[in-house]
């Protein structure tokens, strides 16, 4: 039998691997975090596996009579949140060196998970300076700064309202290009912006797989090829669900004779 | 290169926001990814190629994500993140898609080629300059070891 107190560490490292995976951390950084919240806690055989959609844990207390547990937890709906990898990262460095309690680094977990992103206003800003900045970085001008900050803005509101709906991670990139190059060729339309193909270019770059290929290479080196691997389609099925977007629309002008 | 420097440090410090990057990182990670970008600009400025380019940028932002992390005590993926994104090749996909809409083929193939490759070579960059450190670092911890071990011996040598 597994006492109460293995299971309240168990359910605190879990909840701990939890937050990091959601929040994109790389695959060993998860185990090695893990692990380390189970020494700390005196559990001697502690054996870790995280992928991008769960953790297992296996526990042993290493005595004779005890039975080996093992449990496991799905992991869904990821959202990008450095904030929250370097606190937990913090979190299992102070855990393990002082005596916390396990009641009192629960608290402490659910405190860095409840921890606020960026006020709403701030990140939809940070949105518009990519967008724009992008567009003046490989040769826009005025107008079209100010077109792409537009865009950047009206897309990641939109993005943010695709959440809410849950709808999957294709679906939601493949809407935000389509409206990126739906309102790119309006506003050069109405003469906000000279060039159509910069403002787009600007603007996707909200969206684009960053993440998943320097994740998918960082998991690869350390050797979770399950998860770079995964990482990597990811990384490929969003650009071309992008292509696919921004394509679907200009192809669209196109047959009604705009010229792009 | 200035107006460069600064304009990819105002995209990067976007990225930060909405990545959530620790408020006491941002400009540094900004910093980075200005860097990696005016890298790549040099690069094409001095006359190489974009895959070669962009490797040389992802090179820079490795490198000095992996020094930010060791001077400020924090996971390297704050600083790699969002430095490496303004490099992600997405006027290449974009044209690669434009041709693919024009049906022409051969310039797709051609614009899509080179943008895989610049995908993959900001992907070696990141392994290769991840490997060397941890190389470097394994070689030093293991020259301490041997130092430490040696110094057990001597002592235990002078103990019996």
């Amino acid at each position: 039998m597994i006492n109460q107190v293995q299971k309240k560490i168990l359910i605190l490292a879990l909840f701990a691997g939890e937050i990091m995976l959601k929040s994109g951390a790389e695959i060993y950084r998860v185990e090695d975090t893990v692990t380390r919240i189970c020494k700390a806690c005196n559990i001697p055989y502690a054996e870790v596996f995280a992928t991008t959609t769960g953790i297992f844990v296996s526990v042993d207390e290493g005595s004779e009579h005890s039975d080996m547990h093992t449990f496991l937890k799905r992991i869904r709906n990821n959202s990008i949140d450095l904030e929250k990898i370097s606190k937990i990262n913090q979190f299992s460095r102070t855990f393990a060196t002082t005596d916390l309690s396990i009641d009192e680094g629960m608290d402490l977990l659910k405190e860095i998970n409840h921890s606020s992103q960026f006020a709403f206003l701030w990140r939809v800003l940070g949105a518009g300076m990519i967008a724009s900045f992008f567009t003046v970085m490989l040769g826009g001008r005025l107008l079209d700064f100010i077109a792409s900050f537009a865009i950047g803005v009206l897309t990641y509101f939109v993005t943010i309202l695709l959440e809410r709906l849950e709808l999957n991670l294709f679906i939601k990139d493949f809407c935000s290009c389509a409206l990126v190059a739906f309102l790119a060729l309006l506003f050069v339309g109405i003469g906000l912006g000279h060039s159509t193909h910069l403002i787009i270019i600007g603007s996707i770059m909200i969206f684009l797989p960053g993440v998943s290929i320097t994740n998918a290479v960082r998991d690869s080196l350390t050797g979770d090829l399950v998860s770079g691997l995964s990482r990597a389609m990811e990384a490929i099925l969003v650009a071309v669900a992008i292509a696919a977007g921004v394509g679907l629309v200009l192809k669209i002008f196109g047959a009604f004779g705009g010229v792009y | 290169m200035l107006l460069q420097f600064f304009y990819a440090f105002a995209s990067t410090a976007g990225f930060c926001l909405i990545f959530n990057v620790p408020r006491r990182h941002m400009i540094s990670a900004s910093t980075v990814g200005a860097l990696g970008w005016t890298a790549f600009q040099y690069a094409l400025f001095i006359g190489h190629g974009n895959v070669a380019a962009c490797f040389f940028g992802s090179c820079v932002v490795a490198l000095l994500s992996d020094i930010c992390s060791r001077v400020f005590k924090d996971a390297t993926t704050l600083f790699i993140i969002p430095g490496i994104l303004p490099l992600v090749p997405g006027a290449g996909m974009y044209n690669t898609m434009l041709a693919f809409l024009d049906s022409n083929f051969e310039k797709m193939t051609k614009i899509g080629s080179e943008t895989i490759l610049m995908a993959g070579s900001i992907a070696v960059a990141l392994l290769m300059v991840a490997s060397l450190i941890k190389a470097i670092v394994t070689i030093k911890r293991g020259f301490f070891d041997l130092f430490r071990k040696r110094k057990n011996l001597k002592n235990i040598n002078s103990e019996q």
